[in-house]
């Protein structure tokens, strides 16, 4: 299965939020970002709505969502997340949560900043990403490890070979770092989408439903319970009276 | 259909609801996603958890309010939306969820002040309910809950006078504290109202804060009071300071907690019909979670009644927070005009004021 119509993309789970449209096969038509600090649902829907109007694409049209679930900026995911899953309600079109940091990763990897310096030349492995997350802590992202937590004052501990991908840390990390970290950000619509596609033609969506942002950082003592916890639905018929 | 059909989503605290109402009053679905249980570890309400669980609950509250009201997107006239205050991480979800729904099927943003959402339960018909007369205006809206206490004036529809309020905790604050020095956990109101229905004896008295002849309260004293209260009882059980070594017996836990909710009873009472009297009201409205508190209720609407003020109380599931009571408000700015653009933001301290059309 493909998306049998554009793939619309949202990721704010950097300060640049970024919206995109591919095809279905995942290829990049256009993207466009911008500068949303904190405070990403005040122009994301207006800008959708531009991008899709510069380009004459009714959203009737819209094969499937592609939203990022982070790390990063909760204010950010939340509003990225519930409105993606408002369209992909409101269109009837598949969803698919695709791991922004991961995406950063692979975005750096293919970026011309992380081209071979005469040197070494960084093998995938050796990419490791670094954010903010909240005020003080920071959020390390490893391919094929679960994003660690970096207490503040902290520093990662890089292994001999790895290169630091800087996000959002202009200022507080090397410049070699944040510079790759600004291609990385520059490359993530098109790694997302091609992530997207890939999983939608492997019949791949989320659910809907359960779909949720990649967490990490809590209150301290906090422990984030199971996603379905600890909530009651009420106020309907009871199922079984339902035919 | 007499009047438009609203879709109203609320998610500023720890309930996810959306609701569908039709002309402002009579609800044809009514669904609430609560998290009370999930913040019972905590004690409290964990603001990330909150935000997550809402994103994790949203679309199946949607999906069930829709089928529980037999309609599709294309039978609703206009999304309504709690856009403050409460919290940010919380309202974000369901603000930018009920904007998406709205561009989207190209139907009208309405955004909703929660507070008056409270106040606009009182006009709600449940499904099957007979038609009823709608609050008289001038009239005076107590709504108590767990971040709120505040007393308003109105004389139509969408125009508040404040009168006063809380000068410190919101009185759902105050039962949460007593209820967790009581031992009876989270969250403390429904506990302490269940122990106080046990007590036998009903002569222990706590302060009551008049704060003189205005229409604030104070419950920060009490707070303090029920502390030292606590403290002797536990000593004359022979028990020791800290709560958490042994339990009271349960007849002082229950004759504690009916003495600490007749003081917030008594003095909420008081004040209520004070302010009733003061501006001219023909009729009370009481909303917010505390609303649903049996004593609060019966004593209220014994002092109206004896008064000849119409007194209104939506049932207790109608007090909590929920999407009815936003779609209820959502029709009056409707009608007045009232409309959010693509970039409604969540406002965490939006105060109680007319809206401005729009
Ligand atoms: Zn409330």
């Amino acid at each position: 299965m493909t998306a049998g119509g554009p793939i619309l993309l949202i990721d704010t789970a950097t300060t640049r939020a970024v919206i995109a449209l591919g095809g279905p096969d995942g290829a990049l038509v256009e993207q466009r970002g911008w500068l949303a600090g904190y405070r990403h649902g005040e122009e994301l829907l207006a800008r959708i709505d531009g991008l899709l109007a510069d380009r004459g694409i009714a959203t009737a049209e819209l094969g499937a969502i592609a939203v990022g679930t982070g790390p990063g900026a909760f204010t950010g995911l939340r509003v990225g997340i519930a409105t993606a899953k408002g369209l992909a309600h409101a269109l009837d079109v598949p969803i698919v949560g695709v791991a922004s940091g991961i995406a950063l990763l692979d975005a750096a990897l293919a970026a011309p900043a992380a081209a071979p310096a005469p040197a070494a030349a960084p093998a995938p492995a050796q990419l490791v990403l670094l954010q903010p997350a909240g005020p003080n802590d920071r959020v390390l992202t490893r391919r094929g490890e679960r994003p660690a937590i970096l207490p503040g004052g902290t520093d990662p501990d890089i292994r001999p070979g790895e290169r630091l991908v800087a996000v959002d840390l202009a200022g507080r990390a090397d410049e070699d770092a944040v510079a790759l970290g600004e291609a990385a950000v520059d490359g993530l619509a098109a790694a997302m989408l091609a992530t997207a596609a890939g999983r939608l033609a492997a019949g791949d969506a989320d659910d809907l439903a359960t779909l949720v942002p990649e967490y990490v950082t809590l209150p301290r003592g906090v422990r984030m319970p199971p996603t379905d916890a600890g909530v009651e639905v009420s106020g309907s018929q009871p199922r079984a009276e339902r035919s | 259909m007499t009047g438009p059909l609203l879709l109203a989503v609320e998610s500023s605290c720890d309930e996810t609801g959306i609701a569908l109402v039709e002309d402002g009053r009579r609800i044809h679905a009514n669904v609430v996603a609560s998290q009370v249980a999930l913040h019972a570890p905590t004690g409290g309400i964990v603001p990330e958890v909150a935000a997550r669980a809402h994103l994790r609950w949203i679309v199946p509250v949607l999906d069930e309010a829709l089928v529980t009201a037999g309609v599709t997107m294309a039978d609703v006239d206009a999304v309504a939306v709690t856009y403050g205050p409460g919290l940010a991480g919380s309202l974000l979800v369901g603000i930018n969820f009920a904007k998406t729904l709205a561009w989207a099927h190209r139907k009208p943003l309405v955004p909703v002040n929660h507070l008056e959402g409270h106040v606009y339960a009182g006009w709600l018909l449940d499904p099957g309910d007979a038609e009823r007369e709608s609050p008289p205006f001038p009239l005076v809206a107590l709504v108590v809950s767990g971040g709120h206490t505040f007393l308003v004036e109105m004389r139509d529809h969408l125009d508040y006078r404040y009168l006063g309020g809380t000068v410190d905790d919101a009185a759902g604050e105050a039962f949460d504290k007593v209820g967790r020095l009581l031992g009876l956990g989270y969250p403390g109101g429904p506990a302490i109202s269940r122990e106080a229905e046990k007590a036998v004896a009903r002569d222990r008295v706590f302060p009551r804060a008049w704060l003189g002849d205005s229409f604030n309260v104070s419950f920060s004293g009490l707070k303090t009071a029920a502390r030292r209260i606590v403290a002797h009882a536990r000593a004359d059980e022979g028990l020791p300071a800290d709560e958490r070594e042994g339990a009271l017996p349960d007849r002082v836990v229950a004759e504690l907690a009916w003495g600490f909710q007749d003081s917030v009873v008594d003095v909420l009472t008081a004040k209520t019909i004070r302010a009733a009297e003061e501006v001219g009201a023909r009729g009370i409205v009481l909303g917010g979670g505390v609303a649903a508190n049996a004593a609060l209720r019966a004593r209220i609407s014994g002092e109206a009644e004896a008064r000849g003020l119409a007194m209104v109380i939506p049932r207790p599931g109608l007090c909590t927070d929920n999407g009815a009571m936003i779609g209820a408000a959502g029709a009056r700015r409707l009608a007045a005009g009232v409309r959010a653009g693509l970039d409604l933001d969540a406002r965490p301290s939006l105060p109680l004021a007319r809206p401005a059309a729009r």
